[in-house]
């Protein structure tokens, strides 16, 4: 479906992502928690990845390490050839900035600015940020632009949450179970969003998600267990938002 | 470029206004006094520049008893010594019709027709001597207005007993008495005391001085000044012959050595109060923004996963502490500018100057903003600094509790098992929060250590005032003859009316010698038994005058390194001027001024001289009809010198000190209370917002408010005394350092404590903390806990 002439055409050759033996360790203490254990991943460029697995498996830990916000303990991520693992403070922060949009599993709004403000503050040091009032309406949010977080509900929230990723234009989105929130309507719509975005604009995108229905809507799936990859499966035929049975 | 996050730091400001108004008031206080102290010292030391360098001062005076002018004029041969210009002054005793006891003065020949010289007058009123009588005189303008007396006007003065008359011409100050004092006078005192210019050809005629003068006053040249007190000592032994009574270097000159005295103390305080100030707002400050930045660990993180950089994100909460560095210098530098001017014209009525304006110092103004705003950006820069060092993925999880760890005072098991649960809980979060504690103790202490500074400050005048002119000298009023008289002149005295006591007094000038130290002064020579001169001791006891021997006061025997059993050698000014040698007996506490005392038996036989007396000190009755008879006597008693009025004089001295007093203890009171009251806010504040669940919790168990507030009073009040207490020793030594800082040869202060000191200062220590639980307290009161229960944070 996603393999028609609408779309530039997929370069295949290299993938945007490229985990390698993939390892996080967490020190507390004494005591130290293996979270993430040798992960070999490609995240290919222009597609629509999910990942499934139980809670506490390691699901964010991995989208932290491909998001540039942490660093592994052990391996290597190249994104674009570039190695991540290495990379200065810096340049981290360039890459965040520059190359990819973060929709956090709690949100993550600043209490004390508004819905438009949120978004704001991410467009403003954007290279090429699209407008907030335009991703307010996305999301369906246009007359809540004024409010502040501690006056939306948990699913408006989080729908700021992705119109502030979606409102820095990135190349990557990574999407920490945008839906969990949502109801199953708003639910579709923003997945809906996150397609479109895939499909038309050729954004990649890495979406969390515990319900295996909606990976359905995806190319590939990766199935996480315990900070491994227990199966990585090829979906040739993605399914549209609207008939995800919820 | 960063706006929304620009809109987040003010709104923020915005609701923690409170607690940034109280530390911003912590710096204000600083800055105000950082400006004001440092612009009165510019204006002060400018104008004092400007007014020397107008009125031409001299670097040195000489006083002889009379010499030739032509010999006088030779000191020019001596190499170092540069301009000079010869006078003619006698103390004088003033005659007002409408002022019933005779006033003291000082005439100063000026050349009849106006010349250049040193110390010269800069004319307020009237003009400069005219050639149509010779009897003119010119005022300082101080006395003229105190006694409201114009240029056309004629006045009395007693001139080598000769009742004179004396026609106005004008009014006058000089650089040479900037800070006029009288004899044993510690404040100016216009109403008893003026200085009279007369014409030179006059003054020769009046004292008999033709071609003849008795003070030389010079400068340097500049080539040689570093050497200015070997010039001074050769200039001496060329006039030894004329019996040189005093050679002061302007450093010791007595108006200077006030005036610098004061710019020096001022350019001192003016950089220690104001640090005190700002290190306490810089640690308060800390304290703030480290709890700031810990709340918002999870936008930190946000906002970085965004892709802000650490420099972004830090200078974030840097502006918070510049917002408060910026209204704290702004505020300090208005304050600061208006309290100068409020100095300013305070010193406008101690030190006379043509020109002693209060000037808007840019500089000044420019080093107070900046200094405040390093202070503030320092006092936040740890807090900020913390929470970058986290990856933002670490950042936006909650954080791990704090280390519980065993408690230092845990391990006192015995102190630690006494105390009841409520003081343990209070102990350890004090001591858990190890920097916020700190900030506590630290500003509770410099708040203490102002206060106990302050406090003695006003114990050592109160001191100075009781030893010096209640217990030393107690007499009303003093007679100085104009030549050594004889027992009767005492019995003459003893008959004026309204005298109830007399007693001689035998001052001998003359050069004080220990080794290579020496010292130009007097010996007053005393009866054993004399009650209106009592020397006494540091513990305050009487000292008996001994048989044999010299009662040294205290600054005069660290000038000259002398104690008890070491013997002095004296060579008087006038007489034979034979070298004596005499061993110090005693030393005797004094504050002011420098003397020796000795038997005035023994004083005579020393010289070898048959008894003389040069003055006499009285005890008068009260009553004023009995006074005006004595004060109309001595207006015509001849061979008189100078009259002092004791009297007039201590209460002077007692009304302007106590004055100041009043207002120094009300603005020092102030600024510790800010001091205190803004740390306990701001830590107890602090203190509650972290613990909002913990409050809250307790409030659903059903603990009232007041208890909740205990237990945050408990916690203030542990930090609050224990700084207090710190803080008793470091005002001690604060107070001796200022002591130190502000001593000179005329006065120095005791350092002195008493119980009242210590009491106040815990006592308000103990009010503050209260005030400050006040707010604390109402926080508790209006808070919502159901709200805060489900805050998550
Ligand atoms: N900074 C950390 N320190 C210690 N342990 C951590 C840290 N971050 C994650 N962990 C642990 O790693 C494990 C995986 O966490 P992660 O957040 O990746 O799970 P998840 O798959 O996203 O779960 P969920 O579906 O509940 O969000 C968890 O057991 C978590 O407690
Ligand atoms: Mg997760």
């Amino acid at each position: 479906m996603r393999n028609d002439s609408t779309q530039p055409p997929k370069t295949n050759h290299q993938p945007l992502l490229r985990l390698s033996g993939v390892g996080r360790t967490f020190v507390m203490g004494e005591v130290s928690v293996v979270v993430l254990k040798n992960i070999t991943l490609d995240i290919r460029r222009g597609e629509f990845l999910a990942m499934v697995g139980p809670s506490g498996s390691g699901k964010t830990t991995i989208l932290n390490i491909v998001g540039g916000m942490d660093r592994p303990s052990s391996g290597s991520v190249l994104y674009d050839g570039q190695d991540l693992t290495t990379a200065s403070n810096r340049e981290l922060t360039r890459y965040r900035r520059d190359e990819v949009g973060f929709v956090f599993q709690f949100y993550n709004l600043v209490p004390n600015l508004t819905a438009r403000e949120n978004i704001l503050i991410s467009t403003e040091i954007a290279r090429d940020p699209r407008d907030a009032d335009e991703m307010l309406r996305l999301v369906g949010l246009e007359d809540r632009a004024e409010h502040f977080p501690s006056q939306l509900s948990g699913g408006e929230q989080q729908r700021v949450s992705i119109a502030r990723a979606i409102a820095k234009n990135p190349q990557l989105l990574l999407c920490d179970e945008p839906t969990g929130a949502l109801d199953f309507e708003t639910g579709k719509r923003v997945l809906r969003l996150l397609v479109d975005l895939n499909r038309d604009l050729g954004k990649t995108v890495v979406v969390i998600t515990h319900n295996a229905a909606l990976a359905a809507v995806a190319d590939r799936i990766v199935h996480l267990r315990s900070g491994e990859i227990s199966e990585l499966t090829e979906n040739p035929h993605p399914i549209a938002p609207e008939e995800v049975v919820w | 470029m960063v706006k929304a996050l620009n809109l987040k730091l003010l709104r923020e400001v915005n609701q923690a206004k409170g607690l940034l108004l109280a530390i911003t008031s912590i710096i204000a206080v600083g800055v105000t006094c950082f400006v004001a102290m440092q612009s009165a010292y510019h204006n002060l030391n400018d104008a004092k520049i400007r007014y020397y360098r107008q009125c031409r001062m001299a670097d040195f005076w000489i006083d002889v008893k009379k010499a030739p002018v032509t010999e006088l004029e030779l000191l020019r041969s001596v190499s170092g010594v540069g301009e000079l210009h010869t006078r003619i002054t006698f103390p004088a005793t003033v005659d007002l019709e409408n002022v019933p006891e005779p006033l003291n003065g000082q005439t100063i020949s000026l050349p009849d027709d106006p010349t250049l010289v040193l110390n010269d007058i800069i004319l307020r009123q009237g003009g400069y001597f005219t050639r149509t009588r010779s009897n003119e005189v010119i005022l300082n303008d101080a006395f003229a207005r105190a006694h409201r007396i114009y240029p056309g006007q004629w006045i009395h003065l007693l001139l080598n007993d000769r009742r004179q008359e004396l026609f106005v011409v004008g009014t006058a100050i000089s650089s040479e008495f900037t800070y006029l004092l009288g004899p044993g006078a510690l404040v100016p005192d216009p109403q008893n005391y003026g200085v009279f210019y007369l014409k030179r050809s006059f003054a020769e005629d009046v004292f008999d001085f033709q071609g003849a003068a008795n003070q030389v006053i010079g400068r340097f040249t500049p080539e040689l000044a570093g050497e200015s007190e070997a010039t001074l000592r050769r200039a001496e032994s060329m006039l030894d012959t004329y019996g040189v009574f005093s050679a002061t270097p302007l450093r010791l000159q007595a108006s200077n050595q006030f005036l610098e005295n004061e710019i020096n103390g001022l350019g001192a305080i003016a950089t220690v109060v104001p640090t005190i100030f700002l290190a306490v707002a810089a640690l308060v400050l800390n304290v703030l923004i480290t709890r700031l930045a810990r709340q918002q660990r999870i936008v930190i993180g946000t906002l970085k996963a965004l892709g802000y950089g650490n420099a972004q994100v830090f200078l974030h909460f840097v502006k918070f502490g510049l917002s408060v560095g910026v209204a704290g210098g702004c505020a300090g530098a208005v304050l600061g500018y208006a309290a100068a001017s409020g100095m300013t014209e305070v010193y406008r009525n101690f030190f006379e100057f043509p020109d002693l304006r209060s000037e808007l110092h840019w500089s000044i103004l420019t080093i107070g903003l900046v200094v405040s705003l390093i202070c503030a950006v320092v006092g936040s820069l740890h807090g900020a600094w913390s929470m970058l060092q986290l990856q933002p993925a670490e950042a936006m999880r909650p954080e791990p509790p704090t280390h519980g760890g065993a408690v230092f005072l845990e391990r006192l098991t015995w102190l630690w098992r006494n105390l009841s649960a409520s003081w343990r809980l209070a102990l350890r979060s004090v001591l858990r929060h190890r920097i916020r504690s700190i900030a506590a103790v630290f500003a509770a202490m410099m708040g203490a250590g102002l206060l106990v500074t302050g406090f003695m400050m006003v114990e050592a005048q109160n001191y100075f005032l009781n030893f010096q002119f209640y217990r030393t000298m107690r007499s009303d009023i003093d007679l100085t003859f104009k030549n050594e008289q004889g027992r009767d002149a005492l019995d003459e005295v003893r008959r004026l009316p309204g005298v109830d006591h007399a007693e001689p007094q035998l001052a001998v000038a003359g050069t004080f010698e220990n080794g290579a130290r020496r010292r130009k002064d007097a010996i007053v020579g005393l009866l054993p038994d004399a009650r209106l001169t009592m020397p006494h001791d540091s513990q305050g006891r009487r000292i008996p005058l001994p048989d044999t021997g010299l009662v040294v006061t205290r600054r005069m025997a660290e000038i000259l390194r002398v104690q008890p059993g070491d013997v002095l050698r004296f060579t008087p000014v006038k007489g034979e001027r034979r070298t004596v040698e005499a061993s110090v007996a005693v030393i005797a506490d004094s504050y002011m001024g420098l003397t020796a005392y000795a038997d005035i038996h023994y004083l005579s036989r020393l010289l070898g001289e048959e008894l003389a007396i040069t003055g006499a000190q009285l005890q008068t009755r009260q009553e004023p009809s009995q006074l005006a008879r004595l004060h109309h006597e001595l207006k015509h008693l001849p061979g008189v010198e100078s009259i002092s009025n004791r009297r007039d004089l201590v209460a002077n001295i007692t009304k302007t000190i106590l004055q100041n007093q009043f207002v120094f203890i009300g603005v020092l009171v102030v600024f510790a209370g800010v001091i205190f009251f803004g740390s306990i806010v701001n830590s107890s504040l602090v203190n509650l917002a972290e613990r909002q669940r913990e409050v809250a919790t307790f409030r659903a168990l059903g603990y009232s408010q007041w208890s909740i507030g205990a237990m945050f009073l408990r916690e203030s009040f542990v930090t609050n005394m224990l700084g207090a207490l710190l803080g008793l020793p470091m005002g001690y030594g604060l107070m001796w350092l200022t002591a130190k800082a502000y001593e000179n040869d005329l006065v120095r202060l005791p350092v002195i404590s008493a119980a009242w000191v210590w009491w106040s200062t815990l006592a308000l220590a103990t009010l503050f903390a209260l005030a400050a639980h006040g707010v604390v307290q109402w926080r508790i009161n209006t808070m919502n806990y159901l709200e805060a229960l489900k805050v998550k944070e």
